[in-house]
């Protein structure tokens, strides 16, 4: 019984990745990479090369992403600088702002930008700021992803950076400011060069983050003619259908491995540069800002609040309008839209429950997974479940339209053995959430079970309790918090999910991300900002649920994908 | 996450109740439509007023989309969808040809104009939806009349269209332009010349006029009056040289589960209480006695440019072709 109980949990485990990330990745590059109609081998991939529009769609992806990177590494390297090496006040404010746009899903806040940049804006219109009557909205354009991409990832180098300043020593400044050396220069010569890996690193994150991101391309770049290639698999498979799977692959492959080099990137300069510094003197003391201490923190608010909170207002704005084109007065405000998407229209209600349904079972199968599987590989040290530890964290590295195209790939076609399709149902999109969302839980479950004090787990075996006992009633209850806040994390990311189940949805099951992407796609805009802003407020509301939970998460765990 | 358990149930019971015939329609009905979801909302709501028992099962996209759904999913061996209610007749006719839509020889349509029936009666227009010209009344002082007014160079940089890519009613309308000896071909390079650009489908033209981003938009008339009844800025002509029209035909596919409730459906778009309720959500009815809806000439009054479908189907590809090289995808 006991050898049949330790075997069963190990083989279930495995059966799960097996089936919801290992298959359908390794079918996909099966896919991607088999012979095309003339037998080439390879030739469904090489003929990607020879499509225009693919290479336009890789060089635009490039593009933008680097562009976009350089806009978020200025604006969190700032940030990160101003926040740990000086006196400046108001830091709670600071961080909110620049985590804002992390935890608002990415066709929102891109929505929003419209809303703000628009001849019509509820918000610049009235201030006679917004564009010429007559002129497209400037945002849709390369430079339009580029920026709200930009913000957006700005909040990953900041939280990178931040992290690498704060555990700078106080020795080395005491060392510099003995030589005689100045606030600036100690800054500049001294603990700049010292930051810089870190810089690096969370450039590679942002980067990385840019090439997967669907909601800022799909919203600005389809209206601007700026394809990408999360944007063309998505026109190609909304176009053609699945019959071009394997063309869609093969770029799905090619998203994939700049994904790739982006984390190799990363992990290169972790072990580069990681352990270079002496941890265990006293913490840096900010430099005083002194009479630029006001000017600065009045700029540098006031920056914060224009990229992260005016776009929300001008969603809220539109939010509130009768029809697009009317001009946001007290006469005209109207509570109709939230009418409409709350009580009017059965699939925005639909998409409220599908989310919920599947964001909760998303976050409770995966916490229930993670724990049997954490505890295999940290504390039985089982080989089998150390690798699937490794593996689990792929789903959610890579681009959630690979990891879509992946399952489609798998799924389509009738389950072998029982003859039915999980495509066109709501079971396929937990599939793709179970994949994609196990490490969200399972990487600080496996840090917790680590810090446990393996003694417990050995009591509890000699007096006799079988695994699943010891599941149940001694590490369950020890990481329960752990989990939850794994689990909370998962919630918030697949409640407003877009990217995944953009090509996974199916009539009857609409997500709230795909309803706000299709609504404003009908030209009902309004509505949309309607459904956005009460999505935004569950966003939020979670957030500050989360953020009780914060203290309970180890570091590193933070979501860096919208 | 309930209703699709409960529509399998109900499934179920109707498959039960089948044998004993004559019983009420019931069950799930899927139906694939390019209806904005608004307005099939309301539909589905009166429908069911009448057919209590049938559980309504959406898909809403573009035409264009709305196709290649379909024949993906026919390509992987069937469809869950049991009805089409589509913009155009050229897509149903495709259907048609590859022998997917069911012949549905009692169908109530004694008060529909022929032209509007498929003669073998796989398909029936419900409405009619025409293209014409929408402008933004605040930053256009002297309303265009006709589609030639749109090709002056500082109109036509103010110009947005729908793009045959996205939409079905520009698929007839770019096809049925290209057809007349005094547009063709030329007409679309004058307007690319001139910098007027094609956006996706309808939504994206009226939501580009209405926030002022461009002066000047092609596009069909309902969703410009009743965005203009709604409290935008814009304002529909109707292009002296004539209009193009499509249909909105709604027609039963052979592999439907639920023949029942398709006819049902389908009866009651043809029915008087349809009717009424499209030309309150702004479309031209196709009863003669039916009265449009306000601000709309006679139904008897509008030119619509005459349209050869054969060609239009056969020219499909190439169009949509020449097209995106103009405008680009």
């Amino acid at each position: 019984m006991r050898l049949f109980e330790r075997h069963f949990l190990l083989v279930l485990v495995a059966l799960y990745l097996a089936a919801f990330a290992l298959w359908p990745l390794g079918q996909l590059f099966a896919e991607a990479l088999a012979p095309n109609k003339d037998g080439v081998l390879f030739g469904t991939f090489f003929d990607q090369w020879e499509s225009r529009s693919a290479i336009r769609a890789l060089s635009h992806t490039l593009e933008a992403s680097f562009l976009s990177t350089l806009v978020s590494v200025v604006i969190g390297a700032v940030a990160a600088t101003l926040l740990v090496l000086t006196d400046m006040r108001w830091k709670g404010a600071i961080v909110f702002m620049l985590l804002l746009p992390l935890l608002i899903p990415s066709q929102i806040m891109a929505l929003a930008w419209i809303e703000l940049t628009g001849p019509t804006s509820p918000i610049l219109a009235p201030l006679g700021l917004a564009p010429e009557p007559g002129t497209t909205n400037p945002l849709y354009s390369k430079w339009g992803i580029v920026v709200v991409m930009g913000v957006e990832h700005a909040a990953l180098v900041f939280l990178t950076v931040r992290a690498a300043l704060s555990s700078l020593p106080m020795d080395i400044v005491e060392a510099a400011r003995l030589a005689g050396a100045k606030p600036l220069r100690i800054v500049t010569r001294i603990l700049m060069p010292l930051a810089f890996p870190s810089v690096l690193s969370g450039a590679a994150l942002a980067f990385v983050a840019s090439i997967g991101n669907f909601g800022v391309p799909a919203l600005l770049g389809i209206p601007g003619r700026y394809t990408m290639l999360t944007t063309l698999i998505y026109q190609r498979l909304q176009g053609f259908g699945p019959q071009v799977l394997g063309q869609v692959a093969a770029l799905a492959v090619i998203l994939t491995l700049i994904a790739a080099a982006g984390l190799l990137l990363r992990s290169l300069i972790a072990r580069r540069f990681g352990a270079a510094i002496e941890r265990s003197s006293s913490p840096l003391v900010p430099f005083p800002l002194g009479r630029t201490r006001l000017p600065i923190e009045g700029a540098f608010l006031a920056f914060l609040a224009v990229i992260a909170i005016l776009p929300l207002f001008a969603l809220v704005g539109t939010s509130l309008l009768p029809a697009l084109g009317v001009p946001l007065s007290l006469e005209t405000l109207t509570l109709e839209n939230y009418r409409f998407v709350l009580f009017g229209y059965e699939a925005a209600q639909r998409a409220f429950i599908n989310s919920f349904a599947l964001a909760l079972s998303a976050a409770m199968i995966s916490a229930a997974v993670a724990l049997p599987l954490a505890y295999l590989s940290v504390i039985e040290r089982r080989p089998l479940a150390r690798l699937l530890d490794l593996f689990a964290d792929a789903p959610y590295a890579i681009p959630g339209t690979v990891l879509a195209i992946a399952i489609i790939v798998v799924f389509l076609p009738p389950l072998p053995g029982l003859g039915v399709s999980l495509y066109n149902t709501g079971w396929i999109i937990l599939v793709a959430y179970l994949a994609r969302f196990l490490a969200l839980v399972l990487r600080p479950t496996v840090a917790a079970m680590k810090s446990l004090d393996p003694g417990m787990d050995e009591a509890a075996r000699a007096a006799g309790a079988g695994m699943l006992t010891r599941l149940k009633s001694v590490l369950a209850p020890l990481l329960a918090p752990t989990l939850a806040a794994g689990g909370l994390l998962i919630f918030m990311q697949a409640f407003n999910e877009l990217t995944v189940s953009a090509l996974l949805w199916s009539s009857g099951w609409e997500t709230l991300g795909v309803m706000v992407f299709f609504l404003h796609r009908e030209g009902n805009t309004t509505a949309a900002a309607a459904l956005a802003t009460l999505a935004l407020i569950a966003a939020l509301g979670l957030a500050g649920i989360a953020a009780l939970f914060a203290r309970r998460l180890p570091s590193g765990v933070v979501p860096w994908r919208g | 996450m309930i209703k699709p358990i409960l529509g399998l149930a109900a499934a179920a019971f109707a498959l039960g109740l089948a044998d004993s015939a004559a019983a009420e329609p019931s069950g799930t009905l899927t139906v694939y439509t390019s209806q904005p979801s608004e307005q099939m909302q309301s539909v589905i709501e009166a429908f069911n007023k009448d057919y209590p028992d049938v559980q309504v099962e959406l898909f809403r996209s573009g035409t264009t989309e709305v196709m290649n759904k379909l024949l993906a999913e026919f390509a992987a061996g069937s469809s869950p969808a049991d009805v089409v209610l589509i913009a155009d007749a050229v897509a149903m006719t495709q259907l048609k040809n590859d022998d997917r839509l069911m012949t549905y020889d009692d169908a109530p349509i004694a008060d529909i104009p022929d032209a509007l029936i498929d003669p073998d009666h796989t398909f029936f227009g419900t409405k009619l939806i025409t293209t014409g010209i929408v402008y933004n009344t605040n930053l256009v002082d002297e309303a265009p009349t006709s589609w030639a007014d749109l090709k002056a160079e500082d109109v036509a940089s103010k110009t947005t269209m729908p793009s045959p890519l996205y939409s079905g009613a520009a698929v007839i309308h770019v096809g049925t332009m290209v057809q007349q000896p005094e547009f063709g071909w030329d007409y679309y390079e004058a307007l690319a010349d001139n910098g007027a650009i094609a956006g996706q489908g309808n939504g994206s033209v009226i939501e580009a006029v209405a926030r002022g981003e461009k002066a000047y938009g092609i596009m069909i008339e309902y969703m410009a009056f009743n965005a203009k009844k709604k409290g935008s800025p814009v304002e529909f002509v109707f292009p002296q040289e004539g209009v193009t029209a499509i249909s909105q035909p709604v027609a039963i596919l052979k592999s439907t589960d639920n023949a029942e409730a398709a006819k049902a459906f389908v009866d009651w778009q043809l029915s008087r209480k349809a009717q009424e309720q499209s030309v309150a959500q702004g479309y031209f009815p196709i009863f003669d006695d039916v009265t449009p809806p306000e601000g709309y000439p006679k139904v008897g009054s509008l030119k619509i440019l005459p349209t050869d479908a054969e060609t239009l189907l056969e020219n499909d590809q190439a169009n949509k072709e020449n097209f995106a090289e103009l405008f680009g995808g």
